[in-house]
């Protein structure tokens, strides 16, 4: 996409160190959590997460098969502090009985990458209809490269 | 546990042509150097004059093994498309994986209900594409709709 586009020539890279720079999602930041147990309640999930900020969102989706929980969770806050508290606090944390993993679900792309991604994929689609692409930027507050952590 | 930069792909489609043009969902996965990989998300229909809808986003490390856990405990890799339904006008899926050496391509029929996998030749193979299919959808709905939707007030 065109902003996602901006987004990458304003912030040049997934670092130099070599770890992935977690980016937002268009309403806060996204924490997945791996290895839940397969009968943890929406409720167990989100006291886990309460504690590290406000959920905006969460899904704990189920195998379709079984009807019991797939395994992963997906919780969304506003800001990247509460997400990044929880990363830390919940990764390598019990839950039922399990050790979970945590992380940003989302991060930045490598350089290139995307862009590459767009051209081998065909760029027919791009510039939708109702979404002029000239315009560029959506809402979001600010380029997550430009300020670590001052997007709040 | 696989490293985490194992050759890891994953493509699914599924779609048709008829009366609202070339109506497809399409996404996939590919790893990237650097540990994340590249997700993209396509969706089309002239239904009332929709039109594409394309998406792209990088997952982080976790993200990919999860996708590989769910991959590897369907053990789709096992099966084989050769007695599934084929593709008809209803149109057709499409599940392509590689992960390490493994690489399976696959084309089936759409799936309606369940009664298409019971009368099938393969139920067992094919009830693993199917639920395979739903979770691995599920869970791209979640990663788009987490990532890009816009709450409703």
């Amino acid at each position: 996409m065109a902003d996602m586009d901006v987004d990458m020539e304003a912030a040049p890279a997934a670092s130099s160190k070599g770890a992935p720079v977690p980016v937002r999602s268009i309403e806060g930041w996204i924490v997945l959590v791996t290895n839940v147990h397969e009968e943890a309640s929406e409720e167990d999930l989100n006291d886990l997460f309460a504690e590290y900020g406000e959920v905006q969102n969460l899904h704990l989706n189920l195998d379709r098969r079984t009807g019991y929980v797939k395994g992963y969770a997906l919780a969304e806050y506003s800001t990247k502090e509460e997400a990044r508290a929880a990363v830390d606090g919940i990764n390598g944390k019990k839950l039922l009985d399990q050790t979970v993993a945590a992380d940003f679900a989302f991060v930045r792309p490598p350089p290139g990458a995307v862009n590459g991604g767009n051209n081998s994929g065909g760029s027919a689609g791009r510039g939708r209809g109702n979404r002029g692409t000239a315009a560029g930027r959506r809402q979001r507050s600010t380029s997550p490269g430009k300020a670590e952590g001052g997007e709040e | 546990m696989s490293s985490p930069n194992e050759q890891f792909y994953i493509r699914y489609y599924s779609g048709h042509s008829g009366r609202f043009g070339h109506e497809f969902l399409e996404f996939d996965f590919r790893v990237v150097p650097g540990g994340c990989a590249l997700a993209r998300y396509a969706n089309n229909s002239n239904y009332r004059n929709d039109s594409l809808i394309r998406k792209e986003m990088c997952v982080s490390a976790l993200m990919i093994k999860e996708i590989k856990r769910i991959i590897k405990e369907s053990e789709i890799m096992k099966e084989d498309d050769a007695k599934w339904p084929q593709k008809n006008k209803d149109g057709r899926q499409e599940l392509e994986i590689r992960m390490g050496n493994e690489h399976i391509s696959f084309e089936t029929a759409k799936i309606g209900s369940l009664v298409d996998i019971q009368e099938s030749a393969d139920p067992e193979g094919l009830r693993v594409f199917y639920y395979l299919v739903q979770d691995l959808k599920a869970m791209v709905f979640s990663l788009i709709g987490l990532h890009f939707k816009i709450k409703p007030i």
